[in-house]
């Protein structure tokens, strides 16, 4: 596209007060050969004439400097065909500097600012959105238990053919062993009967819900919008089987015959099937499975009879007749610990609830003891719990059971710490252990995807072993998009819980293949049009890209060239972050964009007063940080220069060469937490930027400048009111190291 | 411990007062705010979960379920409306009923149901011990004198009304008597085997009844706890009144004995009514007022308590309310138409007030008022677990 360039400055929300706006105006204008104009409020409605009108006589490139690029996106969007720059003035300019900041330092800020933007319009490019050559939109489910019948449901009725398939023979899951279930309306005390028979039949009789039973998935490979599926006969193996992730070592291993190859006898994963089907989106929901206990020797599971876990009472209560003393136990700790047993959730507590009433029900004069740590009963089931409460033979404490023995023909329980204030025995005919809901990707790959980086979810230790990627902030999500999850794969959860939850995953999945069939990204960055684009030719195949994205995006050849699935891709540019050669980037956002931004700053020489400090910053949660920073009238240090960055991980290393060799004194990069509680929107960007540094510091030390010229904050989006000290000490920090040795070369 | 839970306690409690006592999860808002329990000592928390568990023995032996006055606030601070003070009194009528002796009178003073063998037996007695007596008519007008109740004989020593009425009274209160010792005894020991540390040695019993029995009655009279109260003032207006007019109508009727039986041997006149202007008699007059006043005013309570904040009505507090109640107007119903002079109605009146009374005494061990005896003990039990004749602990 030809660029037709046009800038403007906004005066309103004291910039103009804070800025000689003339001058800078007429900076834009000459130096950076941006005509410019000023008013007093773009944002407003003749400000909006201003601009729509110069872009009725042709302008389609444009700057506007004002207000953050976080606020007022509706009034400056003038349609997918023009690019529109955004520089803040406001925010991170003249609110953040107080009464007291000498003006021509202000004012050099605000002008690097907007040569900043103005050099970003200039190398921005328009996006065209990836389209698949075809795409298919069916779902393919796994799993027939509640969670897998309501997402398949759901996907059916939202218009989408579904492919359930089972491992087991008939669909049900669990629940179809449950005796009755938890309470699902007003008034939530009474147990209901089991309403997995009906959604079975729903499920069957629905012709776009196609149902596999006795089947599993051998491998899942492509991308969302064109996933090519193989499947198998459950319980057999295949040649078509997911192959295992080999690492170079345990490559060198089998080379040496020191390790067995876990992949004799499967296809690579880079084969194609040709029987393979095509599916557009996968949910997840293969469930759990109950807990082993036995570890727990002083509570006798495995070795006194009469001592069963909660599954095995269900079994027992659906068959028949339960006894008549029985005691619940929720927590395994002895006088050690008061956690649970692994697993819980809030379930086990209404699970033993619920048995306590079986209890009750069978037996006229029956005692049901629940000892517990915790009694879990959130929302509603607050009213079930009190329903069971008022039974006169459901007697409840808080207790440490230290002991389960055979005592004549029951058993005797002992407990310690109660509220009754004294230590307890129960003389009882049986024992219900409140064992746990171990998700099936705890222990198995699950998923079998054929993808480069594995066949599982990356990283499940962090969520112990349930499928997840964070559950507060992308529920559903894995970190392998078009792969959605939910039930007790995902968390410990209700039939309730689940219902909610699959309908969640369906949904999610059913966005997934629509993005993908608009070209667009599906999450985080919804509706993002870019995707990475790379040059071939100049690739090394170093595997780096391939090694490093978070989602596993990319796969490669015999050789190691990657090969990018745009529809998997999230768009954090965590390969752009990664490639050596610099030879990915994206339409909007890119290697040389960033680099020429930095360069873009003019770095004063002859005075040591004005050190330049460039700050990379993450847009997701540091940049609004800093904005929110600007709002509360916080300090900030006029000698920074921030540049907003999709993720850290996006952060190639030549930007801070770069930048050094400019002459800027310091750089520093302000990411999100990374960790067991990560808050990386894209997983593991910040945690890979911050590795890069370790090495880029080193690096820094052989051409003799300070390592500590470059670092990395972790900031969270709730750290406004630290943040503007954060980066003020920074700069302090290089005011000590004085000015770069190279400026000026 | 060894648990035994007792669901036919619970039950029980649930239909004396206690329904809510289940939905106690023990947070323990009740102890803070409760007036009259201690830091050491708190309750009623851990009597409502004992309660919840079916632990009846723990319960009947703890004296702080006696201890408790029911002031209310408990119950109206309680966040799930489980009412311990409720709770405690539906304990207490347990315990009444546990330590009742005989069992079998015991268990007859419990329900409602019972109502017509409790109130047809004393009334059958006196019924029949009227018509042996020989004098059962109805009096000249203008001139009664319940002295001539049940007749007159010429055996100046002693009355024949008055000779009936010890032979209906004395052995009724020689029960209740009898009754409340034992039970009051068997509590005593219960407490004492719960103590978790040992006597040192046995006090006396002037020690006992001075260091432990006296102070308590000191502080009973003086209405110390009941004033405590926070929500439920009105309880401690109306209960004060209440026991002054019976400590009032225990002098009027000692008086009346010595006066009547002991003094009238020598001199018969003693034997009439006793003359209006009496002291004594002007005491038995505003003791019966004050008694009729203070019923009225717990009466009141009680149904503002139901319709209000919607306690349970139970026969264990209805019945006593009634019987005051019986005692009071019965009696004041007797004078006024003895004054008036209309014969049949003040022998009616004052038949019923005989059985009204008889009533009283028979079964104050069992119902509500079998507190007086209890808690008065459950008071001295307390001074007496923190006292020196118990072995403190290292």
């Amino acid at each position: 596209m030809d660029k037709n360039t046009q800038s403007y400055i906004c005066t309103g929300c004291g910039i103009g007060a804070g800025l000689d706006s003339e001058a800078l105006s007429g900076m834009v204008s000459k130096e950076m050969k941006f005509p410019c104009k000023t008013h007093e409020a773009l944002c407003s409605k003749s400000g909006r004439e201003l601009i729509e009108g110069d872009i009725n006589s042709g302008a389609n490139t444009i700057v506007i400097g004002a207000c953050s690029p976080r606020v007022m996106q509706d009034e400056f969007n003038f349609g997918d065909d023009k690019i529109v720059v955004r520089a803040n003035l406001r925010e991170q300019c003249v609110w953040c500097q107080g009464d007291d900041a000498a003006a021509d330092f202000v004012q050099e800020l605000a002008s690097d600012n907007m040569r900043m933007a103005c050099t970003k319009a200039q190398k921005e490019e328009l996006p065209e959105p990836y389209k698949l050559e075809s795409i298919n939109k069916d779902i393919l489910v796994m799993g027939g238990g509640i969670a897998g019948l309501t997402a398949a449901k759901e996907a059916a009725k939202a218009g989408y053919n579904v492919t359930l398939i089972e491992k087991a023979a008939v669909l049900g899951g669990k629940a179809i062993g449950w005796r009755k279930q938890f309470p699902t309306k007003a008034p939530w005390t009474d147990l209901e009967n089991p309403s997995i028979a009906t959604l079975v039949k729903e499920v069957e009789a629905d012709s776009k819900i196609t149902v596999k039973t006795e089947t599993e998935v051998a491998r899942i490979g492509g991308a969302p919008g064109a996933f090519r599926v193989t499947l198998k006969a459950a319980g057999t193996t295949s040649e078509w089987d997911a192959p295992a992730k080999v690492t170079v070592d345990q490559q060198d291993a089998i080379a040496k015959g020191e390790m067995a190859d876990p992949n004799v006898g499967k296809n690579i994963y880079t084969a194609e099937n040709p029987d393979a089907l095509d599916y557009g989106a996968v949910v997840l929901a293969t469930g759990w499975a109950p807990a082993d206990v036995s570890e727990y020797a002083h509570l006798g599971h495995g070795q006194l009879k009469n001592v069963v876990t909660n599954a095995e009472f269900e079994k027992l209560a659906k068959a028949g007749k339960v006894p008549a003393k029985v005691a619940f136990i929720q927590s395994p700790g002895a006088a050690e610990s008061d956690s649970d047993f692994p697993f819980c959730n809030s379930v086990t507590s209404m699970v033993a609830l619920k048995q306590a009433r079986y209890v009750r029900e069978d037996n006229p004069n029956g005692i049901a003891y629940i000892l517990y740590q915790h009694m879990r009963t959130p929302g509603n089931m607050e009213m079930f719990y009190k329903g069971a409460q008022n039974d006169d033979g459901i007697m409840m404490t808080k207790a440490n059971v230290t002991q389960v023995e055979a005592a004549g023909a029951g058993l005797k329980v002992t407990a310690k710490n109660t509220l009754l204030n004294e230590d307890l025995e129960l003389e009882v005919d049986m024992v219900v252990l409140a064992a746990g809901m171990v998700p099936a990707t705890k222990y198995e790959d699950s998923i079998n995807l054929a993808y480069r980086q594995g066949p599982a979810f990356l990283d499940l230790d962090l969520f112990d072993g349930y499928a997840d990627s964070h559950f507060i902030c992308f529920p559903y999500e894995t970190r392998r998009t078009g792969v959605y999850t939910c039930g007790g794969v995902r968390k410990a959860q209700t039939m309730d819980e689940t219902i909610d939850d699959a309908t969640g995953a369906a949904l999610k999945a059913i966005q997934c293949m629509e993005s993908a069939d608009r070209g667009v990204a599906v999450h985080p960055r919804s509706g993002d049009q870019t995707y990475p684009e790379f040059f071939f030719q100049r690739c090394t195949q170093c595997k780096r890209c391939t090694e490093e994205c978070p989602f596993g995006a990319l796969d490669d050849d015999e050789k190691g060239t990657p090969k990018p699935n745009p529809t998997r891709c999230r768009r954090c540019g965590t390969c752009m972050g990664a490639c050596p050669e610099r030879i990915i980037g994206f339409k909007n956002y890119n290697v040389d964009m960033i680099g020429s931004m930095v360069k873009a700053v003019e770095v004063p020489d002859d005075d040591e007063d004005k050190l330049r400090i460039l700050a990379l910053v993450c847009e997701n949660d540091a940049y609004p940080a800093l904005d929110m920073a600007g709002m509360r009238r916080h300090k900030i240090s006029n000698l920074v220069r921030v540049i907003p960055v999709r993720c850290l991980g996006s952060v190639n290393m030549v930007w801070i060469k770069d930048a050094l060799s400019s002459g800027m004194d310091g750089v520093i990069l302000l990411g999100c937490k990374y960790g067991d509680d990560y808050q990386c929107h894209f997983v593991k960007g910040s945690e890979i930027a911050s590795r890069r540094m370790e090495n880029i510091g080193e690096t820094l030390s052989t051409l003799g400048l300070e390592p500590e010229r470059c670092a990395v904050r972790q900031v969270a989006i709730s750290d406004y009111d630290s943040v503007a000290s954060v980066i003020n000490e920074f700069v302090e920090e290089m005011k000590g190291l004085g000015p770069n040795p190279f400026k000026g070369f | 411990m060894q648990i035994n839970p007792d669901l036919q306690f619970i039950k029980f409690l649930k239909g004396a007062g206690g329904d809510t006592l289940k939905k106690c999860y023990q947070c323990a808002t009740c102890s803070v705010v409760c007036p009259l329990s201690s830091d050491s000592k708190p309750f009623p928390r851990k009597e409502m979960i004992w309660a919840q568990w079916g632990l009846k023995d723990k319960l009947v032996a703890d004296p702080d379920v006696f201890l408790c006055h029911q002031c209310g606030d408990c119950t109206a601070y309680c966040p799930r409306g489980a009412k311990p003070g409720d709770v405690l009194g539906a304990i207490r009528a347990y315990a009444y009923t546990h330590y009742g002796f005989p069992a079998g009178l015991a268990n007859l003073a419990t329900s409602a149901k019972n109502l017509p063998i409790l109130i047809g037996l004393p009334a059958i007695i006196i019924l029949v011990l009227w018509a042996i007596s020989g004098g059962m008519h109805l009096p000249k007008a203008g001139h009664i004198d319940f002295g001539g109740f049940f007749g007159h004989w010429d055996f100046k020593y002693l009355s024949k009304t008055v000779f009936f009425i010890d032979a209906i009274m004395l052995p009724a209160a020689g029960l209740a008597i009898l009754s409340a010792y034992m039970g009051v005894s068997t509590m005593w020991k219960k407490m004492a085997e719960s103590l978790e540390t040992k006597p040192n040695f046995r006090p006396s019993i002037v020690q006992f009844a001075t260091e432990f029995l006296w102070p308590s009655v000191q502080e009973i009279i003086a209405h110390n706890r009941f004033n405590e109260c926070g929500v439920n003032q009105d309880r401690a207006r109306g209960h004060k009144p209440l026991m002054l007019a019976f400590i009032g109508l225990l002098i009027v009727t000692t008086y009346g004995f010595i006066r009547k039986d002991l003094i009238g041997i020598v001199v018969p006149s003693m034997h009439g009514p006793i003359p209006l202007w009496d002291p004594i008699k002007i005491l038995a007059n505003v003791s019966a007022v004050a008694m009729i006043y203070g019923i009225f005013l717990l009466w009141g309570k009680r149904s503002n308590d139901e319709s209000v904040s919607g306690a349970k009505g139970t026969f264990y507090d209805w019945f006593l309310i009634y019987e005051i109640a019986a005692v009071g107007a019965s009696g004041l119903l007797a004078e006024l138409t003895r004054l008036a002079g209309i014969g049949s109605l003040a022998y009616l009146f004052y038949y019923i007030h005989l059985v009204a009374i008889m009533m009283l005494f028979l079964y104050m061990p069992y119902t509500k008022f079998a507190h007086l005896v209890y808690r008065t003990f459950a008071m001295a039990f307390e001074r007496y677990r923190v006292s020196d004749y118990i072995v403190k602990k290292a």
